[in-house]
């Protein structure tokens, strides 16, 4: 039952001028040891010292530079992937080998210097905010970048939490990051590249594992909390509510809770759906925040039941190239209970259908809306749906926990630059920009539709294959990447008044 | 002629041993509810439509009926230790409750193409699926609910129990050879709630079978849910002459300490605990050896007189670690099922029974679940052992899906389970 330990590592690495930590503890995460300096309350001063003092050296880079220096190593790093780092980075996260190289290799087009370039000029028309105040009509401003931003990073994508410290570093902020045990491996091999590449990095970078929340770091994570300007936070409900309970005010939280995601599809106007579906649910075994669980199928029951049947093909074929993970005894359990307790209702009611292999690569349950809820392990959802409209419906009981919707014959998305799909808040659009915002969801013949959607609270609707790799550029849970880091300042003088 | 329930309920009663005086009083042990209250779910509705009372169950005509109560005459539970009676019980169990239950007929169907050659092959029910259908086979007299809703959907399961002398039975066998030896006269302390207040719950049920045994002199119901453990009726405990027999929950027994701080309770000699659950999240989880090292410093009861009793609504046989006053140190023990069960360690990749010593999900077969269905896939994770007995390790570890992606649990809470 136990998978044996094939790598160790040190979850850790530390600004040039912090001591080498003496004393350590140890974690298993997925089928690697993970070792990480004790609690030590000298060092949480030490290392937000440090990181402070870097703020200045990253505050005099230009910002062309910075985009420059991070999309080298960007792009450097995934050539510094070997098949043993691979398989470090797989055992870290339980992905299959494959699925990490696909994970990493789709995250990466995020990473490079053309991507950040497109990102920071998407949010900063004039990137020249970044650097100091920028004149403007009656005014000047000036994005600046808070002293330290802590991430607390989430489990098993990995990739998330390097995405989430370049665009700390891109606007200038020191960063101190906690991975997530199953995220370790790869965020401690970025800040290494990070370090290597340059002094400058090198001092405003460190990772450190802990057992987030747990008591004997209770005090710590108080000190880090207290110390820092703000804290990114990728994780469930309970860590979120634990951390928000413990930072000051002063504190800003930037917070990406776990969310939904949903496929709407027309499998008429789309007979290929069925591929990008089960592509959409299998990515990342179905743990990113964007991964889809729950598909509306445009049709009655008996279409859906066909559908079900290519969705399952279109799964297994996936499961053949992307094996599936290695699933903990917990999440094993949960699936078969979750089978088990379908194939019950199925046989009392007539109107639920659960398939799935004789292993967990997969599962496809057919039901009506009422009954869903998200398990994971590459399980999907299928409702059938008589009409569009009535999608909204069915997803307004979800609505506090929705993110990407991903379309697939419906409307005519793809006669709209893929980029600009996301719908725009308004109210941030303005800031330094001078863009005007379109009406975008108008052109793609959806627009009632996607209102409805982001009145639901929706923050993103895009077509169903670019669900599982947003473009830089794209909104982040509903924020601007970039803008939800920075704290703008406006200089006002009397001459200007 | 004695329906089958009737005749397993007199087996078991025969494997209880040399039982002094009657079976309990049903009229002091357990508080009639409601069967089928408060659920209007669609499954739950069409499930309902398909299980009307008086078509199905056991007192129903089904094909073998009278062949089958005739095999059971006079059979000895001790007899089921041997696999092939067991079997052979287990499957005309198997049969009658397809006859009478088409979900279940149905879902084994769907889950198994070919008949069963015996009971390991009949594909077991999760444990969860409590909480969506009335799984019965016949007219349930009473609905034990579980306390939890842990996993399920956000609802709490329910066992609907035909017969509740054959619960009696089933639960009465088993306490009584762990519990209750070697004493002439006990005073029942319980921390668990009395079948007054709690009347759905199956543990009550049994709190309220061992009050009304004979041994039992006075029986003292020290829980409220809303107020906690008496501790005055802890202290009056301890000036009886009899010896005390405790019954709690693991969450309850740390409230108890927790308030008694560093005050000692002289219980007398011969006392006795029956602790069980888990923590189910209301309070941080103890380690087991610690509890009872606080139970034995703060109460005067020896270890070897604190038994563990594993055991689940959706069961009506309960598993006990050891008999009181011999029970051996906690890492040597493993619980022990009465011979009606057979339990497997199945793993959870593939469902494939594992050998003794190796851990996967503990699937039960439970000939007491003859009402209702017998075979049970759980949560929990342990490994049997080769003497037939079972280490139960918990819940499995990791349970909640890891990564950005949403948890059912935090779906729920998000979203309400009204949805």
């Amino acid at each position: 039952m136990t998978a044996p330990r094939l790598f160790r590592i040190d979850a850790w690495h530390f600004p040039p001028e912090i001591p080498a930590p003496t004393a350590f503890e140890h974690i298993d995460a997925g089928a690697l040891g993970v070792r990480y300096p004790e609690s030590d309350h000298d060092l949480a001063q030490h290392l937000t010292s440090s990181l402070r003092n870097a703020r200045a050296t990253l505050a005099a880079m230009s910002t062309d530079e910075m985009i420059t220096l991070l999309g080298s190593v960007g792009e450097h790093f995934p050539h510094t992937l070997d098949d043993d780092a691979i398989a470090e980075v797989a055992a870290n996260s339980g992905l299959s080998r494959a699925m990490t190289r696909e994970t990493l290799a789709g995250m990466a087009v995020s990473w490079n210097t053309r991507a950040l370039d497109r990102l920071v000029r998407a949010e900063f028309p004039d990137p020249r905010v970044l650097d100091g105040f920028v004149n403007e009509t009656d005014r000047a401003v000036r994005a600046a970048a808070p002293g330290i931003t802590l991430h607390f990073g989430a489990g098993s994508v990995p990739g998330v939490t390097v995405t989430s410290m370049i665009r700390a570093l891109l606007v200038r902020s020191p960063v101190l990051v906690k991975p997530g045990a199953g995220d370790a491996a790869l965020t401690t091999r970025f800040a290494r590249e990070l370090h290597r590449a340059d002094p400058r990095l090198a001092a405003a970078v460190a990772v450190h594992y802990w057992p987030g929340g747990a008591p004997a770091w209770q005090a710590w994570e108080r000190e880090l909390l207290t110390r820092a300007d703000q804290v990114v936070i990728y994780g469930g409900n309970d860590t979120i509510e634990s951390i928000r309970a413990r930072a000051p005010a002063s504190t800003r939280l930037i917070e990406h809770p776990h969310r939904l995601g949903v496929a709407i599809v027309d499998p008429h106007a789309a007979p290929g759906a069925a591929a990008e579906a089960a592509r959409a649910i299998s990515l990342f075994d179905q743990k990113g925040c964007v991964s889809t669980h729950l598909i509306l199928l445009l049709g009655d029951r008996t279409e859906a039941h066909r559908w079900c049947g290519r969705l399952a093909e279109h799964l297994t074929r996936t499961a053949a190239t992307l094996p599936a993970g290695s699933l903990t005894p917990g999440e094993l359990s949960s699936l078969r209970q979750l089978r088990g307790r379908f194939a019950m209702r199925g046989a009392a009611s007539g109107d639920v259908e659960i398939r799935s292999p004789e292993s967990t690569d997969w599962t496809v349950v057919l039901a009506p809306p009422e009954q869903f809820e998200p398990v994971g392990g590459r399980t999907a959802w299928v409702v059938p749906i008589s009409d569009r409209e009535g999608c909204l419906e069915i997803l307004a009981p979800l609505s506090p926990v929705l993110q990407t919707v991903g379309l697939v014959g419906v409307g005519d998305e793809t006669v709209v630059p893929r980029c600009v799909c996301e719908k725009q808040p308004a109210g941030k659009a303005g800031i330094g920009e001078g863009r005007a915002v379109e009406r975008v969801a108008d052109r793609t013949g959806i627009g009632s539709f996607a209102e409805g959607l982001a009145a639901l609270g929706v923050t993103r609707i895009v077509p169903l294959d670019e669900v599982p790799f947003p473009q830089p550029e794209w909104l982040h849970d509903g924020s601007r990447p970039l803008g939800e880091l920075v704290r703008w300042c406006e200089l006002r003088s009397p001459e200007r008044a | 002629m004695p329906t089958i329930l009737e005749e397993l309920a007199e087996t078991f009663r025969e494997w209880g041993g040399d039982v002094p005086g009657e079976s309990a009083d049903p009229a002091n042990s357990t508080v009639p509810n409601d069967a089928v209250e408060g659920r209007d779910d669609a499954v739950f509705r069409k499930a309902r439509a398909v299980l009307q009372p008086g078509t199905l169950g056991f007192s129903a005509p089904v094909a073998d009926h009278a062949a089958l109560c005739e095999s059971m005459a006079g059979r000895a539970a001790a007899a089921l230790a041997d696999d092939s009676a067991f079997d052979a019980l287990a499957m005309r169990i198997h049969a009658a409750q397809r006859a009478a239950n088409p979900i279940l007929r149905r879902f084994w169907d769907a889950s198994r193409g070919d008949p069963p050659a015996d009971w390991r092959d009949i594909p077991p029910v999760p444990a969860t699926a409590f909480r969506d259908i009335p799984i019965v086979s016949g007219t349930p007299e009473v609905v034990f609910r579980t306390s939890g809703t842990t996993g399920g959907g956000g609802r709490r399961g329910e066992h609907h129990v035909v017969s509740l002398d054959l619960y009696r039975a089933a639960a009465r066998a088993n306490y009584y050879r762990h519990l209750m030896s070697g004493a002439a006269q006990l005073r029942m302390l319980s921390l668990i709630p009395s079948p007054h207040n709690a009347p759905d719950s199956s543990l009550s049920t049994m709190a309220g079978c061992i009050a009304a045994e004979p041994e039992v002199t006075s029986a003292v119901w020290a829980f409220r849910p809303e107020d906690g453990a008496d501790i005055d009726a802890v202290r009056n405990a301890a000036a009886t002459e009899h010896p005390v027999l405790v019954l709690t929950t693991a969450f309850a027994l740390v409230h108890l300490l927790d308030a008694l701080g560093d005050e000692r309770i002289q219980l007398p000699a011969g006392s006795r605990m029956m602790e069980t659950g888990g923590f189910k999240g209301r309070a941080a989880e103890v380690d087991r050896a610690t509890l009872y090292g606080r139970a034995e410093h703060a109460l005067n009861i020896p270890r070897s007189c604190i038994i563990n009793e594993y055991g689940m609504t959706e069961l009506l046989s309960q598993a006990y670690d050891g008999v009181a006053g011999t029970a051996p140190p906690l890492p040597s023990r493993v619980h022990r099922f009465p011979p009606w069960v057979r339990t497997r360690a199945l793993d959870p990749a593939t469902l494939a029974p594992l050998p003794p010593g190796e851990p996967g999900l503990l699937a039960h077969f439970d000939l007491a679940n003859a009402g209702s269905v017998c075979h049970i896939l759980t949560e929990d994770f342990g490994h049997t052992t080769r003497d037939g007995g079972v280490r139960v390790l918990g819940r499995a570890k990791g349970a909640t899906p890891r990564g950005c992606s949403l948890a059912a649990e935090s779906f729920l809470r998000a979203t309400g389970p009204a949805r």
